[in-house]
């Protein structure tokens, strides 16, 4: 109540006094105007005596009409008179009491609102009902980053793994970098970023820009080996690290490695490449002279021994997504796969560099064989139809219905157009990762405009 | 009457004061459940934390104690007595100190070499040498040119004891003589050693190691066997190979100690590549001559040898 103040003079002379009648100080009185008229007494005439009168009511008394003209200096009382009482607004006395009124009415409101609560609350069901309440809102507003934490946590085993992104491809040194191919840089690495935050996982977006030292004659294209060691060292916890063209979209945000690949790596993996060989590989080895290891179909079949993981295409090894754990093992392959000796008798016939120098050491050093393992190609590198013929082959191409984790636009910039495809599946994705939110709302867009979705007709 | 606050009619406990009148079995019931809760979350961590650590581990424990000798016969180019020489002399070491005697013809690794100088036999020979002893640690080889002059002294005591071992490798030395920039690294412990090798005047020598048996033993022969390597014509073959790939390849370097020479690999006397001590001295362990094997077939100038070392094996 405003009676800690005096009342405030009103435009016109009179004043009102706040607390007494709802409305005060916010509306003039009608009356002791010097030049107002009753609306009986106007005459249709005299709009304009009317319309200057306004005016100058307007004008009249500048200094008085700052004081009541903030929204809640105007509306307090308002405001206040309309709280809730829950008993009746009269006092027992049967006579109104301005100062006893309201000071009674306000503690009394206050501490029967508790009182009701309290009530509320001793009862069982509304306790609960409270409970749920407050699970809904720490679902909505706290299981998300809740979830990532415990994902990035030791428990979660979120940072067991690197998403190794080559970026930047050649840095537009050869080749100048438009509009298309920024745009499939961005789109590419925000997809990575989704993926890796949703899951806790590292992504290292790494700069694979044109150096002379990488360049033909050089170390072609290994930069690749390079900066997996790199990336090795500056994730000294990390265990797997998952190297990732950039012509690659990830399209089950909500599919973790974890499940899909490292949790049943037993199953999911095949170590004796006669399963599938398109290169036609001599497996296993027959040279008597190595052991048991050197000869043996699958290694020593312990899942532990697994240090790399890679796919094959139609046309052999495919070094688009693979995986690669830190071990003794990975060192000396990283060391091993460049050599200048090899590389100087073989760098005209390795047309794809560092993937033919795999597959090269791959037939010739029988070490390596025990300790590679294939994934079938669509757990982490489908095809678009384009790569590897037209025709919707399934061990090989995407399968929209099958939720494949990975598309790899392999050989996209050789007569097709990258940026197209990778827009294309960043709207299947899209599509197929909606949340119940985003299903009803596009049923309910496609319900009353028809079907005009823009994604269906990509 | 008016009042700064209005009078409290059904005073609220406070949150902390209701705590208290938790009834007991309650209070006691939470305790358990939160040592519970303690007690799984800290076993978890350490079951993740030891499964993590143990996950990186290779191929089980190869080979734990033992030594194999590894010698190449060429049964086309060597005579009968030359042969019998050798074998008496590798077999005699062997019985003495409880190594194995492994002998590799020749002819089995021709098709393997192919092309390539017949010398690059030495790897199969050694890879084969493992496949036939998997649970031996050591395998020493030695050219079929080289007789063991110190049939009481046992590799342990010599080189393989760790001090020993450590207080011989040499570090930071130029891997190739006299000055390759590729040196050995000066923090290298016994444990990390896989391979002992020494070098003459001109390249490290491959006539003479001692290989640990696991997985750098593979690695490191079938890097060294590539047939890139076979086909590319190093001048001396298997010599340079091995320079190539150890001053090359540091997963190599980093389990390589580089001895001495005359420890592992002293050369006769009119060898004009040995290094600045690598002439062979009374006491030596091993004497190899470079001259016959560049030559092939046998080796007269090793039967005064031979027969000083028969006089020393009745000695002893």
């Amino acid at each position: 109540m405003s009676l800690s103040r005096s009342p405030s003079p009103h435009p016109g002379g009179g004043w009102s006094s706040p607390g007494l009648t709802p409305a005060s100080g916010s509306s003039t009185p009608t009356r002791g105007f010097p030049h107002s008229h009753s609306p009986n007494t106007l005459a249709p005439n005299t709009a304009w005596a009317a319309a200057k009168a306004k005016s100058e009511e307007v004008r009249g008394y500048p200094s008085f009409s700052t004081r009541n003209s903030g929204f809640f200096s105007r509306q307090k009382s308002k405001i206040s008179g309309r709280l809730p009482s829950f008993h009746g607004t009269k006092s027992p006395h049967g006579y109104v009491d301005k100062d006893v009124y309201g000071r009674e009415r306000w503690y009394r409101s206050a501490g029967d609102a508790r009182g009701v609560l309290g009530m509320i609350l001793r009862r069982g069901r509304a306790r609960l009902v409270l409970g749920l309440l407050l699970v809904c809102f720490g679902y909505l507003f706290l299981w998300g980053p809740l979830t990532r934490l415990y994902r990035r946590s030791p428990f979660g085993g979120g940072r067991k793994f690197v998403i190794i992104l080559g970026s930047n491809v050649e840095g537009g040194v050869m080749e100048l970098k438009g509009a298309r191919e920024w745009a499939i840089e961005r789109n590419s690495i925000w997809n990575k970023q989704e993926y890796a935050t949703t899951w806790g996982y590292e992504l290292e977006v790494v700069n694979l820009l044109a150096k002379k030292r990488y360049s033909h004659e050089w170390r072609e294209s290994w930069e690749k080996g390079d900066v997996i060691r790199q990336t090795m060292r500056k994730y000294p916890d990390a265990e797997w690290f998952w190297w990732l063209d950039l012509n690659t979209w990830i399209m089950e945000r909500d599919s973790s490695l974890q499940s899909e690949i490292f949790n049943s790596l037993d199953d999911g993996v095949y170590r004796d490449i006669n399963e599938n060989n398109p290169l036609n590989i001599t497996h296993p080895l027959p040279e008597f002279y190595l052991d048991e290891l050197g000869r043996s179909l699958e290694g020593d079949g312990k899942t532990d021994s697994l240090q790399m993981l890679l796919t094959q295409d139609c046309s052999g090894f495919n070094l688009g997504s693979f995986f690669l754990r830190r071990s003794l093992w990975t060192d000396r392959l990283l060391d091993a796969w460049w050599d200048p000796v090899m590389y100087e008798q073989m760098h005209m016939e390795w047309e794809h560099k560092e993937q033919d120098a795999f597959k090269y050491i791959y037939q010739s050093q029988p070490w390596i064989r025990s300790s590679v393992g294939f994934l079938p190609q669509r757990t982490i590198n489908s095809f678009p139809p384009g790569a590897c013929g037209d025709e919707n082959n399934p061990t090989v191409h995407y399968q929209e219905g099958e939720h494949d984790l990975v598309v790899n636009m392999a050989g996209c910039s050789f007569g097709r157009d990258c940026w197209s495809e990778i827009y294309k599946y960043r709207e299947i994705s899209r599509r197929n990762n909606r949340s119940i939110f985003t299903i009803l709302q596009d049923g309910v867009y496609k319900w009353v405009f028809g079907d005009t979705d823009s994604s269906s007709s990509v | 009457m008016q009042f700064a606050l209005p009078p409290r009619k059904s005073p609220h406990p406070l949150p902390i004061a209701r705590s208290t009148r938790l009834p007991y079995h309650r209070r006691k019931q939470l305790k358990t459940v939160a040592i519970f809760a303690i007690a799984i979350a800290t076993i978890l961590y350490l079951f993740s934390h030891f499964t993590s650590s143990s996950s990186t581990s290779a191929v089980g424990p190869a080979g734990t104690t033992g030594v194999v000798i590894v010698t190449i016969l060429d049964r086309k180019s060597f005579s009968e007595s030359f042969i019998k020489k050798i074998v008496t002399n590798r077999e005699d070491y062997a019985k003495r100190h409880g190594y194995t005697n492994f002998f590799a013809s020749s002819s089995d690794f021709q098709e393997a070499v192919g092309d390539a100088p017949q010398s690059w036999g030495i790897i199969p020979a050694v890879r084969h040498a493992i496949c036939k002893h998997p649970q031996t640690k050591y395998f020493f080889y030695l050219s079929a040119h080289a007789l063991i002059m110190n049939p009481t002294q046992s590799l342990k005591s010599h080189l393989l004891d760790r001090a020993k071992l450590e207080s011989l490798m040499m570090k930071d030395a130029p891997i190739v003589p006299p000055d390759s920039i590729i040196k050995t690294f000066t923090h290298l412990k016994e444990k990390d050693v896989d391979l002992i090798v020494t070098q003459d005047s001109e390249d490290l020598s491959p006539g003479s190691f001692i290989l640990k048996n696991g997985d750098f033993a593979r690695y490191f022969l079938d890097l060294w066997f590539d047939p890139l390597y076979r086909s590319y014509n190093f001048a001396k073959a298997e010599t340079h190979g091995l320079d190539h790939i150890i001053q090359w390849h540091p997963t190599v370097l980093a389990r390589t100690a580089l001895v001495p020479q005359r420890l592992l690999n002293a050369y006769s006397k009119d060898s004009p590549s040995a290094s600045a001590d690598g002439i062979y001295r009374d006491g030596d362990l091993v004497l190899r001559f470079p001259g016959c094997e560049a030559r092939g077939g046998d080796c007269e100038e090793m039967d005064p040898y031979y027969m000083l070392w028969q006089k020393r094996v009745k000695r002893a």
